[in-house]
């Protein structure tokens, strides 16, 4: 595949620590199209020997609005079931510059080690001396050790290590975005994590063309129902929680955007220095994050403070542990502090209440936020829009909340730049064929 | 004359073409007089004293396909490997600094390879270095009796870039009036003839006066919107305009070209066509003195693939280190030269940049043992980079391991680039 790929299938064998790479073929992008399509692909050819897929949709990194999206896709410790998780911030861009769309993790090392990809080039090192670190400190290690800041990580902590079935991978700093425990198949293959760092360019089959309807398509959301939306109160408040700016308000330092989005998703709390003064920080952990609306609320809706909400998801962060499920078993056992949960975070174990929310992690909101998608009608409905979206951005690589907060990304839209950028012909019957496929 | 980034500046006389393989085309001029054709044999000088501008040269040849080029230090060049070469180039850096590294025996070297028939090309340092000096370590290079015109015991008032508008010389200083582009009008004098106007940059680069006018090629005639000024713009017409921008002159059976500004840059092809003219211009038909026999190794499939990994993981880590470090504001004085973070990555891209070429290719060869200088010299960079970074983040100085880095990539890209094109010239006579 020549056009906004790198064209690689990154293969690892954490048995053997050896990593080979694979052609991605034009006939596999045009039945699959990129994401999720060809991450369920890849997952069956190798169902045998327990891998889990990472892989970038078909526009990350790209120009396209929201292009932030890379996807996990494994059997989930959790249901089961295979299932897709999404990676936001700048992983999923990176990976596709480090040279690879697509890395199946296969086997289990007999060590800790750490996958550092970069520039064409897979390396399973040690990471023994990692292991047992929280994803902070690794992350720090990381990033000193290899000499970059902005290496982006992919990382499990405590609760991945020990086994949770409710650890998540947790991306930089800012947590993660699985419900599935898929941090606990990490912890399984002694795999501490992924780093990713490229310096490669992508090559678009009409780049003029695909520039301008990029622009185009930038125009019209800056016009929409995002236009002047900005931070994870703004969701919040959309999904129904109306005091939710004015409950953040006191410790909102700054709202951060991933990758090419268009809107920023998640806001930075100070709990530890005064949110207002905009300088460089003298404490190495001064607040936290947050990206996770579904855990923010959850610790809201227990009656935590903004503080102790901030200092519970920071845990959470650090430890690699979902935090909806922290906050849940948190209100069972009666834990109504961040001190309280933190001790007890190694040792939490479930079973929590089960999403109505199949394949896709209900990280992204459950319904439209912002805009109007127009009628859904039941609940059902509104679920089966949700999936159809949620497949749309795990395929092209889409940010999954910027999908519920933008009709101007359509499935028509898609399918053109689709085939602007990669010069292929990939029909609305094949879309339809795929996303029946992974929502399946 | 295609995809010329001057061309409003661009003169090049119409039909006038230069081969690149054979030295003249259907309707080029060059060059003259000369029966049987072959590509020059190029030597680069890649010692102590330069700093990354030989690159540049590299990019060129590697683009005209001169690939008969061989990379020598002042070991190399004291050693007498310049005999058998048609070409010795000489680039920017620091001019005391390769003259030490060169010393007595370096000059000599040089002198009789010039004298028995050899072309010294010097842009910018090298350009200086064979011009008349009392010098300490310069006036061993006394080849020329061109002299230095921006030079003044008074310095005048530097507006900006105080660190790069001069260096001392002697009781005086040699100042530079401007940086980046400057116009260059051609005399018509061979082998430039048929040219009127180019732009090419200059980076501390000389203005010269000759004794004989008909040894200048180009006189500096004008600035442009990007040139910069680091002195006042009066006084800088007044040390620049109409002084010698390019010279050649002869000594003995050979011939030297010294370019003040960088006709080498890869940004200025019309430039580039010119000095390719020089390199062309009057190659010596004689039979080369046949290459020193090397024992030379072969890596293809596995053990290829192997090889150009391990360099690329090496470079890749190198890479990111490097652009972590872009983001220090700082610079490092080693000899007499000024460097910045940004010109790390440009000795790696120089590598970067050829290993998909080698990867693509049947096989790469070198002369025994490069593959372990190779792997130990980039061992070295990304360990000195990693701990250049923590030192950085730390906020302490930096200055031993910078010196320490640029001499060993220079080491590496030497020696990845000799290998480069021995690889290129193997896989060309494989495909005759």
């Amino acid at each position: 595949m020549e056009y906004i790929s790198s064209g690689k299938i990154l293969v690892v064998d954490l048995a053997t620590g050896n990593a080979s790479d694979e052609e991605l073929s034009d006939d596999l992008v045009s039945q699959k199209i990129g994401g999720v399509g060809i991450t369920s692909s890849l997952y069956q050819s190798y169902a045998d020997e327990d891998p889990i897929i990472l892989g970038t949709g078909a526009f990350t990194g790209s120009l396209v609005p929201g292009s932030a999206l890379a996807i996990f896709t494994a059997k989930s410790p959790r249901t089961g079931t295979v299932c897709h998780s999404p990676v936001t911030f700048k992983a999923g861009m990176e990976l596709k510059f480090a040279g690879f769309d697509y890395v199946v993790i296969k086997g289990k090392s007999p060590k800790p080690v750490l996958l550092w990809v970069h520039d064409g080039i897979a390396d399973v090192v040690d990471a023994g001396a990692m292991w047992g670190k929280d994803i902070w400190e690794a992350g720090d290690d990381i990033r000193k050790n290899m000499g970059d800041d902005l290496i982006q990580t992919l990382l499990i902590g405590k609760a991945g290590e020990s086994g949770s079935d409710l650890a998540q991978i947790g991306i930089n700093y800012g947590g993660g975005t699985d419900r599935w425990g898929f941090g606990k198949i990490f912890g399984d293959k002694n795999l501490k994590g992924i780093a990713l760092r490229g310096m490669g360019l992508l090559e678009i089959s009409d780049a003029e063309g695909f520039v301008d309807e990029c622009l185009e398509m930038l125009g019209e959301v800056k016009k929409g129902a995002c236009a002047g939306k900005s931070g994870i109160g703004d969701i919040m408040v959309a999904l129904g929680e109306k005091d939710a700016k004015e409950w953040l308000a006191p410790l909102v330092h700054r709202n951060s955007a991933c990758y090419n989005m268009p809107c920023a998703t998640s806001t930075f709390i100070c709990m530890d220095e005064d949110p207002k003064v905009v300088v460089e920080s003298e404490k190495p952990e001064p607040g936290v994050l947050l990206s996770d609306v579904y855990g923010l609320l959850a610790f809201k809706k227990a009656g935590f403070s903004l503080e102790q909400a901030g200092r519970a998801l920071k845990a959470c962060c650090k430890c690699g542990i979902d935090p909806v499920a922290v906050a849940e078993l948190a209100v069972k056992e009666g834990k109504k502090d961040a001190q309280s949960i933190e001790q007890a975070l190694a040792s939490m174990k479930g079973p929590v209440s089960a999403s109505q929310a199949k394949a896709f992690s209900p990280w992204a909101p459950l319904q439209p936020v912002f805009a109007d998608f127009g009628a859904l009608g039941d609940e059902k409905a509104t679920m089966d829009w949700w999936m159809r979206r949620q497949a749309l951005a795990y395929i092209f690589g889409i940010h999954p909340v910027f999908v519920t907060m933008s009709p101007e990304v359509s499935e028509e839209r898609m399918l053109k730049l689709m085939n602007i950028g990669t010069g292929l012909e990939v029909s609305q019957e094949t879309l339809d064929g795929v996303i029946a496929g992974v929502c399946s | 004359m295609a995809a010329c980034r001057h061309q409003d500046t661009l003169a090049l006389e119409p039909g006038l073409e230069i081969d690149p393989q054979n030295g003249r085309g259907p309707r080029s001029l060059l060059p003259r007089g000369v029966g049987s054709l072959r590509s020059p044999r190029i030597g680069v000088y890649t010692g102590p004293g330069t700093s990354h501008s030989w690159l540049w040269f590299v990019d060129l040849f590697d683009r005209r396909s001169l690939n008969d080029v061989v990379f020598l230090d002042d070991e190399y060049v004291r050693g007498g490997l310049l005999h058998g070469l048609d070409v010795f180039v000489v680039s920017g850096g620091d001019t005391f600094g390769v003259a030490r590294a060169l010393g007595r025996e370096g000059a000599r070297a040089i002198e009789t390879f010039i004298r028995t028939g050899g072309v010294y090309v010097g842009s910018c340092a090298g350009a200086y270095l064979p011009m008349r000096s009392s010098k300490e370590y310069l006036n061993w290079f006394n080849f020329t009796d061109i002299k230095i015109a921006n030079l003044s015991k008074n310095l005048p008032d530097i507006k900006r870039l105080k660190s790069k508008a001069c260096t001392i010389y002697g009781c005086g200083y040699v100042f530079h009036a401007v940086r980046e582009e400057v116009r260059l009008r051609m005399t018509g004098n061979a082998p430039f003839e048929g040219v009127g106007e180019i732009v090419a940059p200059l980076y501390g680069g000389a203005a010269m006066v000759a004794e004989r006018p008909s040894e200048v090629l180009a006189r500096y005639c004008g600035f442009t919107g990007k040139t910069l000024f680091l002195v006042d713009e009066g006084e800088a017409e007044k040390t620049l305009m109409g002084r010698a921008a390019a010279i050649t002159t002869k000594m003995g059976d050979g011939r030297l070209f010294l370019f003040g500004p960088h006709f080498e840059h890869p940004g200025f092809p019309a430039a580039n066509e010119l000095l390719v003219k020089a390199i062309l211009w009057d190659l010596r038909d004689k039979p080369l003195v046949p290459k020193a026999a090397v024992e030379e190794v072969h890596f293809v499939g596995e053990a290829k693939k192997s090889l150009l990994r391990d360099i690329k993981r090496e470079i890749s880590n190198a890479r990111i280190v490097a652009l972590g470090i872009e983001t220090f504001s700082l610079q490092w004085k080693i000899g007499d030269k000024i460097y910045e973070p940004e010109k790390i990555r440009v000795f790696l891209e120089a590598v970067w940049k050829r290993l998909g070429g080698l990867e693509r290719c049947g096989g790469i060869c070198m002369e025994k043992g490069s593959d372990t200088i190779m792997a130990d010299c980039a061992g070295r960079i990304v360990r000195t980079l990693r701990e250049m970074k923590g030192r950085l983040d730390a906020g302490e100085d930096t200055f031993d391991l910078a010196t320490g880095l640029f001499d060993a990539l220079r080491r590496f890209t030497m020696v990845f680039l000799e290998v480069y094109f021995r690889s290129v010239r193997f896989l060309n006579q494989e495909q005759e």
